[in-house]
């Protein structure tokens, strides 16, 4: 019984992804730095590509879209349909937020002691790629088709990990502030995951679609 | 009477029928919810679920707000601090009388 009550806990967490509009944001939001961090690193010199101001503009946009975006299909489509919930300020916003900021700080040291030990970092992207086809695994045991996204994910960091280190290079640029091995193999992951959690929101977005019904004209 | 007898003796009875622990656990993991999610999630009928609802109001667990979202009318939900702190304690005691 404790377990069925702690699943009913869970619920509302995976009912904000009912509707693919989750993992639609956090793939736009992936692929949007995966360009941010191409135009940087292949702009000349002096090119607002490489000017600290663009990213805080280009992060803002970003988030604009994600944000205005998700809250008016929840708005005129989840909500109507299978009904409204708002999430208690921890889990809305403290949460994702020390998450976020804890990754960022274990991959930043991480990067910044491989270059002091002059590690090989054209396996850094791979083995983010692999962390996050981990994490995944939560959203995939609640619906069993996201187990193929999963597949995706970790095949295709395998597939970077498994690239000529030329190639990798290739896509990371002039190497000037970090090795262009290590850029090139973040943007690849970056791209995968940011490709997978888009299509796998859009074919989520569509499934809902066509299993709710639009709403009712009478109320409650 | 042992412990673990006098825990199930003691458990809240308005939380314990299923249908209301299915609404107070599910509100008790979010701000607010509207009626329609809670009929969606516990699959309870419109009549069942407002049964319900009432009984929880009565007993303080809930908060039901009336209004509209759109020309639609809408009822929003919300569990209050005597609400949680009752579900809290009735996990306490099922994982004892477990």
């Amino acid at each position: 019984m404790a377990n069925q009550i702690a699943d009913l806990l869970d619920r509302p967490k995976e009912y904000y992804n009912v509707d693919g509009v989750g993992e639609m944001g956090i793939g736009f939001m992936t692929l949007g730095y995966a360009l941010f961090g191409w135009l940087n690193s292949h702009a000349p010199d002096g090119s607002i590509w490489r000017q600290m101001y663009t990213l805080f503009i280009f992060v803002g946009v970003m988030v604009s879209i994600v944000h205005y975006g998700s809250k008016a299909i929840k708005n005129r489509i989840t909500y109507p349909r299978t009904g409204f919930v708002d999430y208690r300020p921890r889990d809305k916003y403290w949460i994702p937020m020390g998450l976020g900021a804890g990754v960022s700080v274990v991959i930043s040291v991480g990067v910044v002691m491989g270059m002091r030990r002059h590690w090989d970092l054209s396996m850094a992207g791979p083995l983010v790629g692999v962390l996050i086809a981990v994490a995944y695994i939560r959203i995939a045991t609640t619906v069993r088709w996201k187990w193929a996204i999963f597949g995706v994910v970790l095949a295709g960091s395998l597939a970077v990990a498994l690239l000529p280190p030329d190639v990798v290079e290739s896509f990371g640029g002039l190497g000037k502030s970090i090795p262009a091995k290590l850029e090139g193999s973040f943007l690849l992951t970056f791209v995968l995951y940011g490709a997978a959690l888009l299509i796998s929101g859009c074919v989520s977005f569509w499934l809902y679609l066509r299993h709710t019904q639009p709403p009712a004209q009478e109320g409650e | 009477m042992n412990q673990q007898v006098r825990a199930i003796a003691d458990l809240d009875r308005i939380i314990h029928e299923p249908g209301r622990l299915m609404i107070v656990a599910l509100l008790y993991a979010v701000d607010r919810s509207d009626f329609l999610y809670l009929q969606h999630e516990t699959g309870l009928n419109k009549g069942t679920l407002s049964s319900h609802l009432s009984r929880l109001e009565d007993a303080g667990y809930i908060e039901v707000e009336k209004t509209y979202r759109g020309k639609t009318p809408q009822t929003i939900l919300r569990l209050t601090a005597p609400g949680r702190k009752a579900f809290e304690q009735y996990r306490q005691q099922v994982k004892r009388a477990l």
